[in-house]
């Protein structure tokens, strides 16, 4: 098993209140893990330590609490606001993420990044389009494909289809794990609905009570289903 | 108009000071730092007056006293004290510092006006070579810092850096304004900074949706200002930064009503 992530006895405090206790895992590369629980459940902390860890270089220190086997590392934000007077193009800014160095204009093989992250996110035709005047979903999915346009081999996906309506988001899943498989590269999901993990998720970590259980998606206990559909329907 | 010596050289001066303004204002715009880039102004406003008491060449005060500052604000930023209030603080200082320093010097009121509203008429050719060897050092550092730069200015959520190399990009990045502020403070003067750093770019929004080609046409409307307020100062005998100042305005305000057009 090629291991991508190992956490070993990790723990954070808000203050006077533990979020997580003493969690131990490790994920292996090349699959996708949704991470799961309520709100407040340390899910957004957990992987924004994981990053740190992946970001902050630890040469010659002892083992740290989180380990991060990662060349290219890709992460979408839950929120981004770029003001609706945005000026740039839906294409300009997916080749923004492409890398974070280098030369100022992008190679031949890194516009073709560019064009194959806008065409498996099935924005090409609105390429061209200000990023500002296309809908909540199309900037969405412009956000995943300035991610996938570096080609990473972990992408970090902070509940990316919150704000899409049930078509979509299954586009977005399908689309997703298409990717995943074709660039071999592991994939974490933080995300609400869990209608669609046991069928097409790898593992799934459910942070509850302080601590994390883990296991193979499709046996993900009946108790970690989201409660968000029972939230939504009490409303109405 | 050219066979004046004095005239070649303002054309010279301000073809690199449109560039350099323009370049830099493209990110600056981006990053909605135009009132830091107003306040800069006021620093460099303090750095000119200390080379006048000090008598070494203005535009070395400016470069050296906005260059502390931005490095004072950058850490200050890093520190999370909110900017605005940061800066609004360095400004205060700095304006009260260039009263000092204009007093403590005896300057004549002439430099005063020179620094605050731009004398590019009466440029030297060894000023031009200073002039040339800030831009080539802002030109080589956007180069070197291009990709960063454009996510720090364009999509910051979309920068993975550790936060030790995002502090370090964003102090480089006010450095990178502090040098282009003192260098377009000798065309359009301290006070009229915002002409031709931030309207250019804010006017190539309107119609650019690339980063090239916003850079390339806030290049070409500070250019077509620049030299077109040249050209009329020449003729009127009034000051240039009247009409460097008028014509980006109308610029900026036109390409905001086109916009509106559409």
């Amino acid at each position: 098993m090629n291991e991508q992530i190992r956490v070993s006895h990790y723990g954070a405090t808000f203050g006077k209140k533990t979020i997580l206790k003493d969690l131990s895992f490790s994920l292996a590369g090349n699959q996708l893990t949704v991470v799961l629980g309520e709100n407040g459940a340390g899910k957004t902390t957990l992987i924004k330590a994981i990053l740190q860890a992946a970001l902050v270089k630890s040469k010659g220190k002892p083992v740290q609490t989180i380990q991060v086997q990662a060349k290219r590392l890709a992460y979408v934000p839950q929120f981004r606001d770029l003001g609706a007077d945005y000026p740039l193009s839906i294409q300009s800014f997916v080749g923004l993420g492409i890398r974070d160095h280098g030369l100022p204009w992008l190679t031949k093989k890194e516009k073709a990044a560019v064009s194959d992250a806008l065409r498996r996110l099935d924005l090409a035709e609105i390429a061209d389009l200000p990023l500002a005047k296309a809908s909540g979903g199309q900037k969405q999915r412009a956000y995943i494909a300035q991610a996938l346009a570096k080609k990473p081999d972990l992408l970090i996906l902070d509940e990316p289809s919150s704000a899409l309506d049930g078509k979509h988001a299954a586009f977005l899943v399908e689309q997703i794990r298409q990717v995943q498989q074709d660039f071999q590269m592991g994939v974490l999901w933080i995300s609400h609905d869990t209608s669609w993990v046991r069928k097409t998720a790898d593992s799934f970590l459910w942070l509850h009570d302080q601590t994390v259980t883990m296991g193979a998606a499709k046996d993900l206990p009946k108790e970690a289903d989201s409660k968000h559909r029972e939230e939504v329907l009490h409303v109405f | 108009m050219f066979s004046e010596a004095y005239m070649v050289n303002a054309f010279v001066a301000g073809t690199v000071i449109a560039v350099i303004s323009a370049l830099v204002g493209t990110f600056v715009v981006a990053r909605s730092y135009n009132f830091l880039t107003h306040s800069l102004s006021e620093i460099a406003f303090a750095g000119a007056a200390l080379g006048f008491w000090l008598g070494f060449a203005p535009l070395l005060g400016m470069v050296f006293l906005t260059a502390t500052s931005a490095l004072a604000i950058g850490s200050l930023e890093n520190a999370k004290v909110k900017s605005d209030n940061v800066t609004s603080a360095i400004s205060a200082l700095a304006i009260g510092l260039g009263i000092l320093f204009l007093a403590l010097g005896h300057s004549a009121a002439s430099s005063a006006t020179g620094i605050l509203f731009g004398s590019v008429l009466g440029i030297s050719t060894s000023d031009l070579f200073l002039l040339f060897l800030m831009a080539f050092v802002v030109i080589l550092l956007i180069f070197w810092l291009f990709r960063p730069l454009s996510l720090l200015a364009f999509d910051e959520a979309g920068l993975l850096q550790s936060e030790r190399k995002k502090g370090l990009l964003r102090v480089a990045f006010l450095l990178i304004m502090a040098l282009s502020v003192a260098i377009s403070s000798q065309l359009v003067g301290s006070l009229l900074v915002f002409v031709l750093v931030t309207l250019p770019a804010a006017s190539a929004r309107m119609y650019q949706k690339s980063i090239a080609g916003l850079i390339g046409l806030a290049i070409f409307f500070a250019l077509f200002g620049t030299w077109a307020g040249l050209t009329l100062a020449y003729l009127t005998n009034l000051p240039t930064s009247v009409f460097i100042a008028l014509i980006e305005v109308a610029l900026y305000l036109l390409s905001l009503s086109l916009a509106k057009v559409d």
